[in-house]
């Protein structure tokens, strides 16, 4: 096996050129050596590091609203004012990732051009309509992550466009968000299926908005649709029942080692249904620590 | 491909010819020698390859080596020694949170990253801090007083 | 009435491996390197079943940097193992599990030993494959060892084709007493296989200097594993030597002879120091240490009183390929079945049943999670069937002070009874709960194992001790509290002692970190070889002080006349004049705790596990909460009492219950061995196999019944490492069942499995 180059990045310049060269990208680097170890894919020819770009590890305001930089990593995102106030799933979804260790190097960059079905914080930003801000020696774009995440772990961002961002919009008044993952042990878990709601209330606490995603039960984090009829509901058992039912409708797990099909498509719905009311209850204003898991139900404290 | 670098460990800084792919933890129990740092799994699941880079915790087993370039890391090495123990060790001791000790290293050095960035953790936080660090042995509940105990003396 | 001793605050007791242990300077397997050091890699089999057609290594050989490569040919035709010897160490004309041994190679980097292993060529024809218990005992099921018959088994061993042993236990008319019940309760309980899961993976290290071979290898047995390199090698037991440095825990994983001949094998061949360490993948797959799954059928018969009249069981122990040290393991898993409760008509048959997948053997307390989760299970399924609360059932069942068990054992001065009221009122069981939370309460018991062990112990010149044992420290501290006892017996300081120790070159035979069974044996040895010292210092001390001997006691570092404590002479001064002349050298080994007699006992096949030496006794009450919508268990509450005697390390004891319920909780939610339908391993990881974290952690506090016992280790302790792990997984199994309203018939209880029980 040959060995890859290696270099540092000193600007997002420099990286650019380095991926318009092949190279490719590396934050934390756990996913590229892992996967590498367990045979998935064999290491690159060429690696450039962008995890010391410390512009890309910020987060701030925008016109359009906030943008987290791609080197962003879990810790910060569990725990920045911004982030816990505003866009509160994904300190939820951070929250429950790995370990401190594994908080510490992941990013939230690296998580989504990783593309995996089963990451805790795409959910959240599908839910929170953030767009991926990819940048190349030859312009950016933003595209949606709809648009971005075509398979499991493939996207169609190309070899040498950089993510640099996360662009997440405004939330509006009277809002809120979670995540909510199905956990056998409280820790060092990964997704066998989770959900992430956003919820905007109306003046009489009615629903306004309402939008959901799951994880880890589709080829790519799936958006649920069908949600509409929804809005000008109140937030109750029977609005929280057709949530579940919803989403265990439109979910097409698989059955492997860590659950059934079956149990996938009913447990999903719980997720669904809990993430929507933890949802609503912070856009109530309730305060409701990160993460939600730990703060109520599954994984609850003693 | 090979790298050169300056891997700085515990205060001394290496200079290293390294292969690219390989991770930190094999390079810091074969090339700089410090064998405290153990490989209990490959893939980041037990914690007993932690170290801290720049302070913060990392599992040294899915870490290129190369990435720590310019950076400080500290080992269990960096930490104390049997005659002036740090009070982490210390109270791992004390408190009966050794046995076999084979994720003692890594279990140290997550509890120095938290109590660095917690001095005061609860019950529930420590649970969680060190929630990346698998043992097998003491049932963690001794580890718990240690830490606490170790956090108060810190203070 | 056993006498319940309150809890007390335990002592510092600063174990003397710690200081390595915290600082990383203490050296496991992994750790060492030796000039000139090749590197091992494995060729597993990588098929369940099947015929070997080629094995061809010529490619591997002509690899640049590879030195050695060996195949079954290579090595000396021995077929090993107690009891049952059906093992080579390289496969021969079969495999039989996924992770047998069909090729060792050396090279200079593991990397290239890897790229020779891959360069093998291994052609075969797969067989079908067994992996279902009870198919695997039809007559017409396909056999894992066709000449089955060929084996030289020894002992009493009823075998029959894919049975690889067969026991039963049995008292009174199991039938007869059926037909006076006055109802029967039946159930059958399905446990997968989990794996001992040490967090250190094992290394072998070998190096030749002539005729003799030194091993440093992280095993439990020291002298199992020299054994097994003699009888498979064909050499001395005086030119073999191993030496364990630090062990990173075991469980049983790591007990037994294992991969030491291999790499002593490819160190002679290649002239050169051949190192192994496994990956965590190869830690799952390869050692013949695996706990062993169950299937359990039990039948009870009750009077309307709430007592048992009589109980038929049927249990099938899964061995797999090969039967390691299993042979004993349906006797044991029959008495656990049976468990600690008085019935006069009993009949359990069990069998240890071939499978082509990794064999089972001795993880921590083999058989009893599974079989105290059946018979704890079954238990609640009784008093429930009864209208009765489940302790106030086991209360008037289980079994106390001068009754008699299953097999006719009678128990002099347990406290089975105390450990039951001792757990369930210090978690105030009864107490009114939220929803979707209870408390599960299950006994278990567990033999201790008497067995030959000795010590040295020394002083020397500058009054400074050294123990010198063959005794095995897994990371129990059980080799640790040596020091206290010596000390102890000399009027010294802990302080005072080294430990030279898991080195079959240096100390005395021991049987290893096995069985519980360290401090209750070399323990005797240790005390027996310090009294010895102790008396020839009152012999000298009686000398300087113009005393007579029998006048001398040691307190406090020196000799003193009773009853004039100012006529006293410090112990560096007394070791320094014998020094001059007969050295200040123990040696002993004590004389073993009796087995008990069991009149009249008819159990077939019996594997010498039916009548147990200074039985323990142990309750665990648990507080559980479910989530009802997923079936996600949470333990949030343990309360433990354990009658092991007398406890001599209380900060040691207390890890030993806390890191076996810890385990048991792994057990009972999330720690199964998965399969393909082709007999792999589907989760051999620790992100697919999951361990309990710390953040899982929930409070657990211990009582210790300290019940006096004669025929028992030193000072009347008996074992305590396995014990609990016993009874953890049933309490939680019962506080599930209160929850979901009947028992989840499968362990691990997962999530899923639950929530399909509450379905």
């Amino acid at each position: 096996m040959s060995d890859p180059t290696f270099t540092i990045a000193t600007s997002v310049d420099d990286a650019l050129a380095a991926l318009a060269n092949g190279a490719r990208p590396i934050a934390g680097g756990s996913d590229l050596f892992v996967g590498a170890r367990q045979g998935k894919a064999p290491l690159p020819e060429s690696i450039i590091a962008i995890d010391r770009l410390a512009e890309l590890a910020t987060i701030e305001a925008t016109s359009a609203g906030t943008r987290i930089g791609a080197m962003v990593n879990h810790a910060t995102l569990m725990t920045d004012p911004t982030v816990v106030a505003d866009f509160t799933a994904i300190a939820d979804a951070a929250a429950l990732v790995g370990s401190p260790a594994t908080r510490n190097v992941g990013t939230i960059g690296g998580n989504v051009m990783n593309g995996s079905p089963a990451m805790d914080t795409g959910a959240p930003l599908v839910v929170l309509g953030a767009t991926a801000h990819l940048q190349s020696q030859n312009g950016s774009r933003n595209v949606t992550l709809d648009e971005l995440w075509i398979g499991p772990s493939r996207t169609s961002a190309a070899p040498d466009e950089l993510c640099i961002g996360l662009d997440i919009p405004a939330r509006p008044e009277r809002s809120g968000s979670a995540y909510v993952r199905l956990e056998y042990r409280r820790a060092m878990e990964i997704a066998v299926v989770g959900a992430a709601a956003h919820v905007a209330l109306d003046d009489s606490g009615n629903l306004a908005e309402v939008s959901v995603a799951l994880t880890a039960v589709a080829p790519t984090i799936l958006a649920v649709d069908g949600l509409d009829s929804l809005v000008g509901q109140s937030v109750d058992d029977s609005t929280l029942a057709s949530v579940a039912e919803r989403a265990s409708e439109v979910a097409t797990p698989i059955s492997d080692l860590r659950a059934s099909d079956a149990y996938r498509r009913h447990t999903v719905g719980v997720m669904a249904r809990r993430a929507v009311d933890a949802a609503a209850r912070r856009a109530q204003g309730e305060q409701i620590a990160v993460p939600v898991n730990r703060a109520l139900g599954i994984g609850a404290s003693a | 491909m090979t790298h050169e670098m300056n891997l700085a460990v515990n205060g001394t800084t290496y200079p290293l010819t390294v292969d690219v792919s390989r991770n930190l933890l094999s390079v810091l129990r074969e090339e700089v020698g410090l064998t405290g740092t153990k490989q209990g799994c490959d893939d980041c699941e037990c914690g007993a390859c932690m170290v801290l880079v720049d302070g913060q915790p990392v599992n040294s087993c899915s870490y290129l080596a190369v990435q720590a370039g310019g950076r400080e890391v500290t080992t269990i090495e960096g930490l104390g020694t049997a005659d002036d123990m740090h009070p982490i060790q210390a109270k791992m001791l004390e408190a009966g949170g050794v046995q076999c000790g084979f994720c003692t290293p890594g279990m140290i050095m997550s509890a120095q990253a938290l109590l660095s960035d917690n001095p005061n953790p609860s019950g529930e936080e420590i649970r969680i801090g060190l929630s990346g660090n698998l043992c097998r042995c003491t049932g963690y509940q001794k580890i718990l007083q240690a830490i606490t105990e170790a956090a108060v003396e810190i203070r | 009435m056993a006498n319940a001793t309150e809890q007390k605050p335990a002592p510092r007791f600063v174990r003397a491996d710690g200081p390595d242990k915290v600082t990383g300077s203490g050296r496991y397997v992994a750790d060492m390197s030796l000039t000139g050091m090749l590197h091992a890699k494995f060729r597993y089999a990588g098929v369940a079943h099947a015929t070997i057609d080629k094995i061809d290594t010529s490619a591997a050989e002509t690899i640049p940097g590879v030195v050695s490569v060996l195949t079954a040919a290579d090595v000396p035709d021995v077929i090993y193992s107690p009891v049952v010897p059906d093992r080579r160490l390289f496969a021969q004309d079969v495999v039989r599990f996924e992770g047998e041994i069909i090729a060792a190679v050396a090279a200079t980097t593991p990397e290239i030993a890897q790229q020779a292993v891959d360069a093998i060529v291994f052609e075969y024809t797969e067989r079908p494959v067994v992996d279902d218990l009870e198919a695997a005992m039809a007559p017409d099921a396909p056999l894992v060892h066709e000449d089955w018959e060929s084996y030289a088994v020894t002992g009493d061993t009823p075998r029959d084709r894919n049975v690889a042993t067969f026991s039963s236990i049995a008292k009174g008319d199991a039938d007869a007493g059926m037909a006076e019940a006055d109802m029967v309760v039946k159930g059958r309980y399905v446990a997968d296989g989990c794996h001992a899961a040490p967090i250190e993976p094992r290394g072998v290290l070998a190096q030749w200097e002539g005729t003799k071979v030194t091993i440093w290898t992280s095993t439990q047995v020291p002298f199992d594993a020299r054994n097994g390199v003699c009888e498979t090698l064909g050499l001395a037991s005086n030119h073999v030597r191993i030496i364990v440095p630090h062990l990173g825990g075991g469980f049983g994983g790591k007990c037994g002879f294992h991969f030491e001949a291999h790499i002593a094998a490819l160190a002679r061949d290649a002239r050169r120091p051949v190192k192994l360490v496994f990956s965590r993948e190869e830690e799952f797959i390869a050692p013949d240490r695996r706990r062993e799954s169950m299937i359990v059928d039990l039948e009870t018969g009750l009077r309307s009183d709430g007592t048992i009249v009589a109980r038929r069981g049927w249990v099938a122990v899964e061995n797999g390929a090969y039967t390691a040290d299993a042979a004993f393991f349906p006797q044991l898993a029959a008495m656990h079945v049976a468990g600690p409760y008085k019935m006069d008509n009993v009949k359990i048959d069990a069998s240890l049943v071939y499978t082509n997948r990794q064999p089972s053997g001795s993880v921590r307390a083999p058989t009893a999670p599974q079989a105290c989760w059946a018979c704890e299970s079954h238990t609640d399924e009784l008093a429930r069937a009864l209208d009765m609360d489940p302790v106030e059932f086991r209360k008037k069942n289980a079994i106390d002070t001068g009754d008699t068990g299953a097999v006719g054992q009678v128990y002099d001065e347990i406290g089975m009874q105390e450990c039951i009221e001792a757990a369930t009122s210090a978690i105030d069981y009864g107490k009114d709960l939220p929803e979707n939370e209870a408390i599960g309460v299950a006994i278990g018991w567990w033999p201790s194992f008497p067995g030959p062990s000795g010590a040295f112990v020394r002083l020397d010149a500058d009054g400074l001790g050294q123990i010198v044992t063959g005794a095995q420290e897994c990371g129990t501290g059980a080799v640790m509290t040596l020091r206290q006892l010596a000390a102890d017996e000399l009027g010294m300081d802990p302080e005072d002692f080294q430990i030279i120790y898991q080195d079959t070159g240096v100390g005395p035979y021991d049987t290893g970190a096995t069985g519980s069974q360290t401090l209750l044996n070399n323990g005797r040895a240790v005390v027996d070889a310090a009294q010895q010292i102790a008396e020839q210092l009152r012999v000298h001390a009686a000398e300087q002080l113009e005393a007579a001997a029998g006048d001398i006691v040691l307190v406090d570092g020196a000799a003193h006349v009773a009853g004039s404590p100012d006529r006293s002479i410090p112990i560096p001064a007394l070791a320094e004049v014998a020094a001059e002349g007969e050295q200040l050298l123990g040696k002993g080994s004590g004389t073993p705790p009796a087995y008990p007699d069991i009149p009249g006992m008819n159990c077939v096949g019996d594997q010498g596990v039916a009548a147990w030496a200074a039985p323990q006794f142990s309750c665990h009450a648990v507080h559980v909460r479910l989530d009802p919508d997923t079936g996600v268990t949470r333990v949030l509450n343990v309360s433990c009492a354990h009658d092991s005697g007398t406890i001599i390390n209380p900060i040691a004891a207390h890890g030993q219950v806390e890191g076996g319920v810890m385990m048991g909780i792994g057990q009972a939610l999330t720690e199964g061995t998965q399969y393909s339908d082709d007999g792999r391993q589907l989760n051999a990881a620790l992100l697919e196999y999951k361990l309990q974290t710390f953040a899982d952690l929930p409070t657990i506090t211990t009582a210790f019944i300290q019940t006096p016992t004669t025929e028992a280790g030193p000072r009347g302790a008996k074992g305590l490492a396995e014990a609990p792990n016993v009874p953890t997984a049933a309490a939680i199994a019962n506080g599930i069942a209160k929850l979901v309203g009947q028992p989840v018939r499968k362990l691990p209880m997962t999530a899923e499995r639950v929530w399909e029980a509450s379905q």
